[in-house]
């Protein structure tokens, strides 16, 4: 074989094991590699003219969608899998950043229950869907209600609530701007205005506590045990503290009046002897890794057991003006930040308008995006978690597994019928099996393509609408070409095929900015068409260059083919 | 198969049939007009799977009994029987939306005002008159959710948005129990799924819609024109286009199929493929030595070729549309046949005679023979 010692083919087959690979270890990408791979081999087999390299490129790229089908299998959506679509109704219409982080908020929150195939779009501005391929009426209750969960903020400081989120008005809490951030000297800040009961409590609870912290939790559980190993205890402790130290910052930041306490055991200490939990609802906060007899055994003594990760349960420090170690965050308790409280604000007369900054390291951009990323995260927690607007819950909707199986198997008949009935028509039109031969072969590769490609994001029904279309509109530029070649009139074969190409390049710009709006719609129940139209005119446009290659030598006979295919372009 | 040139003689009788098409179209859409579907109009769709056959009829009146008006189709399926409930927009839903986005426009500054007062009862008389607009439009909102304001217990603002949010919270959940518990009550289902299409959804839709039309008109008519660049066969192109999408919306007003997102973006297409066909006509046409009619009628052959294949491809859908019920595959494929149907219609009967016209009487020869 000379293709061996061909640089171009070489080049093209390590570019084929590159692309493999890609999709073979990052499966999530393998959509968008799969795009990328047709437009580099598209203009691979535009730039070089050689009849064999064109063709190699689109074995290539017909053997790298079939290689994610199988490494990586076909997504199909609700419709055709089965599942439960949520609809999350926005308490008013987000702006498109704002869309951006609930989007992505919402996401967080259902893969925290480890549903990773569940698919959260935005559907215009004021409504997001959530699409579950489960109908377990358990699974679904427990993402409702996690999804509709709302958080519930509390500034404490020592031991007393001093601020909580009922009493802040929500509209009020905003970043500080520019000129109120040089006159405090810091370099972000969120301000929040608060009510009568807040203003009095806060004025009753933060008297002569200047330097104090001011712990600020989410949703702190009220009836908690932390179990900390000694190990995780001494991990992140500053240098400078002792375990006595760090475990007592660690207790002032769990105090709190009445009996919602959160005591913290250190685990080696109890020698295998669990404490007796307050009821039978009190929590055991505890490291995942925590040896699995130490679980069993706080289970055994009446626990609720929630594990955590390692994160989650080492607490960050810092040190107040006055140098007592405090704990800053820690993720299990709820603990977000806990700023020092100002000289003031501790004077004992109500406020209503109070501001929480921060200094954030680095310079420049980087210090700018910190200083941002920190505000944003202080406006979320006091806004009681971290979406930016409120939401609740639509009626679900659920599709039964087998209807869905039903309508797949179905619409992959109709795939393969049409694919068929279109064979033949051509068939019957060209009467010319030469012709005919590559006109199919092209359709059943653009087919498997644009299956492969739409299949690594979501096949819908529209996104199968649009792939049942394209194999009848991606045969038009086959068409057109074989139409030109066959005319009998006495132009240069390179002449004709000039023609058919300017006519299929324009066809397919047309059919790409008639559509293309579309995609940039938000309109998500269509998109999947709209991507498989224009998938589909693109590839009956790429690929038919190396079709094209072989077409000229089947029809118009071998010689004369060789020496226009070594010459010319598509 | 051989087939006569049809631009041979009196090409311009070849636009009487398109003319006549166009025609009873325009009377369609602006007469018996088009159907909007629950996108775009809002309201409620039940799908409804069920094991035996219901009377659509019967199901209609018991339904309307209950209070519930709406229309009701039956089918049968592959896989047993399928009910689809139309539920119109209902106008609390409508009033609820419009109050919400009253509330929210007022709250910030109210909310502002409040504070001011507290702290040192400044613009008193300012936040008395606007607490006084926004407890007017949350009064509103607890009438449509059957709530009172004494059920609450608000002092300052911070309430009232609660109170507020609830309320339409509620005004929500009533109109579910309004639409699903009748159903219930009536009709024996496997499963169901009930899409409510909220005013302020189908509101967005509609203005995305027409951003998509107008965006997706601006850019096909400018790369046209600026690929021709020429006035007539630029015009003839569009007009080819442009009647193929009325002959397309005349068929929906015909059929009675609902203009519905599928259905939109099926028309979105039909500009595209029709301006295909246009625009391999005008290219063989302008671009060629030969016959002018002898052209054209190629490139009929080769427009008619790729037309019968588009055709093919749609015609398995909307069977698998019959098949299955699916509104997406139906609403798609029906579109896009009018549409395929008319751009054949469009393109060699309006199209073709323009630009025949324009080429024969440019190069002194128009006569016809």
């Amino acid at each position: 074989m000379d293709l061996l010692s061909d640089k171009k083919f070489l080049a093209m087959a390590l570019l084929f094991v590159l692309f493999i690979l890609g999709i073979a270890f990052f499966p999530s990408g393998a959509g968008m590699l799969l795009i990328l791979s047709l437009i580099l081999f598209g203009s691979l087999s535009l730039l070089w003219k050689e009849r064999n390299i064109k063709l190699a490129g689109l074995a290539f790229l017909v053997l790298l969608a079939l290689a994610n089908i199988g490494l990586n299998g076909l997504k199909y959506g609700i419709d055709f899998n089965g599942g439960t679509r949520i609809p999350v109704l926005l308490e008013r219409p987000a702006t498109s950043d704002e869309m951006t982080e609930l989007v992505s908020a919402v996401k967080t929150r259902v893969s925290v229950l480890g549903l990773t195939e569940a698919k959260v779009r935005a559907i215009g501005d004021s409504q997001i869907n959530v699409e579950v391929p489960s109908s377990d009426e358990n699974t679904i209750k427990f993402i409702e209600d996690t999804l509709g969960h709302q958080g519930v903020y509390q500034g404490i400081i020592s031991g007393h609530v001093a601020v909580s989120g009922e009493d802040i008005y929500s509209t009020s809490i905003a970043p500080l701007g520019t000129q109120e951030l040089a006159r405090s000297g810091a370099d972000w800040g969120v301000s929040f205005q608060v009510n009568r009961h807040g203003a009095e409590q806060f004025a009753a609870v933060g008297k002569g506590k200047a330097d104090y912290p001011v712990y600020m939790f989410l949703d702190r559980p009220a009836d908690a045990s932390l179990f900390i190993s000694r190990s995780e205890l001494r991990q992140n402790m500053p240098n400078d503290a002792t375990e006595k130290e760090s475990l007592k910052a660690l207790s002032d930041a769990l105090e709190l009046d009445s009996d919602r306490n959160i005591t913290v055991y250190i685990i080696e200490d109890l020698n295998g002897s669990v404490p007796a939990p307050k009821t039978n609802k009190t929590k055991a906060l505890v490291f995942g890794n925590a040896s699995e007899s130490f679980k069993s055994s706080l289970n055994s003594s009446g626990y609720v057991l929630k594990e955590f990760s390692s994160f989650a349960v080492t607490p960050s420090y810092n040190r107040t003006r006055a140098g007592v170690l405090v704990v800053s965050e820690l993720e299990s308790i709820g603990l977000m930040s806990a700023p020092l409280l100002s000289a003031g604000l501790a004077t004992g007369t109500p406020n209503y308008g109070f501001s929480v900054t921060g200094s954030s390291p680095g310079t420049g951009a980087s210090k700018y995006a910190q200083a941002t990323a920190a505000e944003r995260r202080i406006e979320s927690i006091l806004k009681g978690g971290s979406l930016p607007v409120q939401i609740s819950l639509g009626s679900r909707t659920t599709l039964p597994a087998t209807l869905g199986q039903e309508f797949l198997r179905l619409s992959l008949i109709g795939v393969a019928g049409s694919l068929l009935a279109i064979s033949l028509l051509i068939g019957l039109r060209y009467r010319h099996l030469k012709a005919t031969l590559p006109i199919v072969a092209i359709s059943i590769s653009e087919l498997i393509i644009l299956l492969s490609i739409l299949g690594s994001f979501t096949i819908d029904l529209a996104a199968m609408a649009g792939i049942i279309a394209a194999i009848g509109v991606g045969v038009d530029a086959q068409i057109v070409i074989t139409d030109e070649l066959l005319k009998k009139n006495d132009e240069e074969t390179e002449e004709r095929i000039g023609h058919a190409f300017d006519i299929i390049k324009t066809n397919v710009i047309v059919a790409t900015l008639s559509m293309i709006p579309l995609l940039f719609s938000g309109l998500v129940e269509i998109i999947g068409f709209a991507i498989s139209t224009i998938l589909g005119a693109l590839l009956g446009y790429l690929l038919s260059r190396p079709a094209y290659a072989s077409m000229v030598g089947m029809i118009l006979g071998k010689e004369e083919a060789d020496k226009e295919g070594a010459k010319k372009d598509g | 198969m051989e087939i006569p040139n049809i631009f041979k003689g009196d090409y311009r009788r070849l636009a009487i049939l398109p003319l006549i098409l166009i025609l009873l179209s325009l009377y369609f859409i602006f007469v018996i007009q088009i159907k909007l579907g629950v996108d775009f109009q809002g309201g409620t769709l039940v799908t409804l799977a069920l094991s035996e056959a219901v009377d659509s009829a019967t199901l209609k009146a018991d339904l309307a009994q209950e209070g519930l008006d709406a229309d009701v189709r039956v089918y049968q399926t592959t896989s047993g029987y399928k009910a689809e409930i139309d539920v119109p927009q209902s106008q609390s839903l409508v009033e609820a939306d419009s109050l919400k986005s009253d509330f929210n426009k007022l709250l910030p500054g109210v909310s502002t005002l409040e504070v001011a007062a507290l702290q040192n009862g400044s613009r008193m008389s300012e936040y008395l008159v606007k607490r006084a607009e926004l407890e007017n439009i949350s009064d509103q909102m607890f009438a449509l959710a059957n709530v009172s304001r004494e059920d609450f217990n608000i002092s300052g603002v911070i309430e009232e948005q609660k109170a507020f949010s609830s309320s339409y919270k509620k005004v929500y959940d009533d109109y579910q129990v309004f639409v699903s518990s009748p159903i219930q009550k009536h009709v024996k289902y496997d499963s169901i799924s009930i899409q409510t299409v909220s005013p302020l959804l189908s509101t967005h839709f509609i203005s995305q819609a027409i951003g998509v039309v107008a965006l997706s008109a601006i850019l096909s008519t400018a790369f046209v024109f600026l690929f021709f660049r020429t006035a007539v066969p630029s015009a003839a192109v569009l007009t080819g286009a442009l009647s193929d999408v009325v002959i397309a919306l005349g068929a929906m007003g015909a059929f009675g199929i609902p203009l519905t997102l599928p259905s939109f973006a099926a028309l979105l297409m039909l500009i595209g493929f029709s301006l295909d066909t246009d625009i391999l006509l005008t290219m063989r046409l302008l671009k060629r030595k030969g016959d002018n009619r002898e052209k054209a009628f190629d490139a009929m052959k080769t427009g008619l070729t790729m037309s019968v294949m588009a055709m093919v491809a749609f015609g398995a859908l909307f069977l698998l549309a019959l098949l299955t019920h699916i509104p997406t595959y139906y609403e798609i494929s029906a579109v896009a046949l009018a549409g395929l149907v008319g751009d054949m219609f469009a393109t060699w009967g309006i199209d073709a005679v323009m630009l025949l016209w324009y080429v024969e009487r440019r190069e002194g020869n128009g006569s016809a023979q």
